[in-house]
């Protein structure tokens, strides 16, 4: 009777923080899905928590060809919108593809090669993290134009990888620390070289923290914004977070439709960690136990 | 199968000097165990055999070729390491038959001798088999499969044993030895353990501060330790050690403590007057009747019975000394000991090397 008198105040506790906690990264979410199915007229009145009148015509003008806005038929954004949802998620792919290939192979020789100046030079990419975007934007915009990167696939990969590596870099350099190094001097009295000991033993028993760094820099390069504004000024490149804000026009500024396409802008990114969201904690995890 | 031969072999770390040229040929077929406390060296000496450190100075010859600049995967050697290190991704299977993938050799020929070493260490019923579902033992039988499959040259066994339990260890040193005798394949043992050395070594090697105190076949070892350092490193409970002068009375040699005690010796060359270390094994001690001729006067202070044996602590004057004793022994404070004949080592208290008798 005592332990549960003391432990009640503390129960009540931890359930409203996480209720707390949950409202706080749930709640604009919610807000968002109430708002893309409320009718556009009565997103005007009182805010409601629940749709009085559920409504698929944001979703509608996405998807369909035509669609009704305002009492009149007009162009639904389907074209831009998949062309945007096909480059958000190249840009992104391209930039975890190459970002995690680098970081596997550049965290390996940061841990087993013997080089001079081996711990400054990784402490130096690790400290640019600590150098903000905006600082580099005007120099980066400059080198890109005289490269002729501007609006290309090419560019935005590599400023993502530039922006992203440093992170993967130190997550995986903690993971092959953990990792006992008699594993690969067996394989070598095996017979196999570094190469080889790298692919075939090394990395397959990194696999987590190889998907850790996957997931961490395809959540990054999925939700930037100030990159992609300046860099991708045309549908050529141009990502979801980029166009979604776009549907602010001069007269009118249609929520429906936008948190319409950011609801279905956070699916590729949720569905990536609920699958391999155990790899991302083990992957995280590496080198804080023994 | 192969001879190993090492010469003025020096590693250093920085400025800092670990193996201070050490020399040591290794025949071919020989069982040598590289024994000494933490930090002597012998794993040191081990890796830069496997080619896993770089040598600083001197020369590894394996067959007679210098492998100094040779790759650990050219120098054909097999290492079992002490955490195992087998491959977790990999089935048993898998793990015996890799060093053989690399080598390209024919699939059915790997199956063939994966099985082959399977069936000589019982782990056959194991092989699709990951790592983490066998036990210490079967991961132990892995690691020595995995060296065995591809015939090399040369084994190497860091500590193998070390983290399996007692029992266990004495099973697998059993199992390794006979393996060794059925293979005949040059094998070099690092072990902290003397047991293990002791039972399983055609000849040790006892290090102690990258310096080489002692090598040579077990017994030998433990009945002429070449020096203190020998002497009580090897056998346990350890030699007891006494300090002495040496004094000569007509033409008998005795060793004469400062608190009088006199430890008879037999015709060691030692001048009058030498200061000098007299070693006497527990074992070497016998109880004697206060009567019998060279019995010393023995104050007990403790007695543990092992079971096979019996460990009595005690005293000559002020000397702690401890005496093995093959029957059960009977609680009681006083007693007299008497030194077995032969069972005398001498030892030079300046230099600590052994004075042989003449």
């Amino acid at each position: 009777m005592r332990s549960l008198i003391s432990t009640l105040p503390g129960r009540v506790g931890t359930v409203l923080a996480v209720a707390l906690l949950v409202a706080w990264s749930l709640g604009p979410i919610y807000w968002s899905l109430v708002t893309s199915l409320t009718p556009p007229l009565n997103l005007l009145g009182a805010p409601s928590l629940w749709p009085q009148q559920i409504t698929f015509e944001h979703y509608a003008k996405l998807f369909g060809a035509t669609s009704m806005s305002q009492g009149n038929a007009v162009q639904s954004v389907w074209p831009q919108f998949s062309a945007a949802l096909a480059n958000s998620l190249i840009t992104s792919i391209l930039a975890t593809v190459v970002t995690v290939a680098i970081a596997a192979f550049g965290a390996y020789a940061f841990v087993r090669l013997e080089f001079p100046g081996r711990d400054l030079l990784f402490v130096a990419v690790v400290a640019t993290l600590a150098i903000p975007a905006y600082t580099v934007m005007i120099p980066l915009y400059r080198l890109m134009i005289s490269l002729k990167l501007i609006d290309t696939y090419t560019g935005i990969t590599l400023i993502y990888v530039s922006a992203f590596l440093p992170l993967a870099l130190w997550l995986m350099r903690s993971v092959y620390q953990a990792m006992p190094i008699s594993l690969e001097e067996a394989a070598w009295l095996d017979g196999a070289g570094r190469i080889y000991t790298l692919v075939y033993i090394v990395l397959p028993l990194a696999a987590p923290g190889l998907i850790a760094s996957a997931i961490l820099t395809f959540l990054n390069a999925w939700g930037q914004f100030m990159v992609p504004l300046v860099f991708s000024p045309t549908l050529a490149t141009k990502p979801l977070t980029v166009l979604i804000p776009e549907f602010v026009t001069r007269n009118y500024i249609d929520f429906g439709l936008m948190n319409a396409s950011g609801i279905l802008a956070i699916i590729p990114p949720v569905l990536l960690v609920l699958f391999l969201n155990r790899y991302l904690v083990s992957g995280l995890m590496a080198g804080a136990t023994k | 199968m192969a001879t190993v031969d090492i010469r003025r072999l020096v590693k250093r770390y920085g400025a800092e000097e670990v193996i201070h040229g050490i020399d040591l040929s290794i025949r071919d077929g020989e069982f040598i165990s590289l024994i000494g406390a933490s930090g002597c060296g012998k794993s040191t000496l081990l890796r830069m055999i496997a080619g896993l450190e770089d040598i600083s100075g001197g020369t590894i010859a394996i067959d007679g070729r210098e492998v100094n600049d040779v790759a650990p995967k050219n120098r054909d050697i097999a290492m079992v390491f002490q955490n195992y290190a087998l491959y977790p991704h990999l089935s048993v299977a898998d793990n015996m038959g890799f060093s053989l993938k690399l080598r390209d050799v024919p699939k059915a020929e790997i199956v063939r001798a994966v099985r082959e070493a399977a069936d000589l260490l019982g782990l056959t019923p194991y092989l699709d088999r990951m790592p983490k579902a066998l036990s210490g033992g079967q991961r132990q039988r892995v690691a020595m499969g995995r060296a065995i499959v591809r015939k090399p040259r040369v084994f190497l066994f860091d500590e193998p044993l070390s983290n399996l339990d007692a029992k266990l260890r004495v099973q697998m040193r059993t199992e390794i030895k006979a393996l060794q005798r059925r293979l005949g394949t040059t094998s070099i043992y690092v072990t902290h353990d003397q047991i293990e050395a002791m039972t399983m070594s055609d000849r040790i090697v006892i290090l102690n501060g990258g310096r080489v105190e002692q090598i040579g076949a077990p017994l030998d070892v433990y009945d002429r330790p070449a020096n203190l350092f020998v002497a009580t490193f090897i056998g346990s409970p350890a030699m007891n050690l006494i300090k002495a002068t040496a004094r000569r009375d007509g033409d008998r040699l005795f060793a004469e403590t400062d608190d009088g005690l006199r430890l008879p010796l037999a015709d060691h060359p030692v001048t009058e007057g030498a200061p000098v270390t007299v070693g006497v094994r527990p074992e070497h001690l016998n109880f004697v009747s206060g009567d019998t001729a060279g019995a010393l006067p023995f104050a007990i202070d403790l007695i543990e019975p092992t079971g096979h044996e019996t460990h009595v602590f005690g005293r000559f004057g002020r000397h702690q000394v401890v005496v093995i004793h093959s029957e059960r022994v009977a609680e009681t404070s006083s007693a007299f000991v008497a030194i077995a004949p032969g069972g005398v080592h001498l030892f030079d208290r300046a230099t600590g090397q052994r004075i042989e008798r003449s």
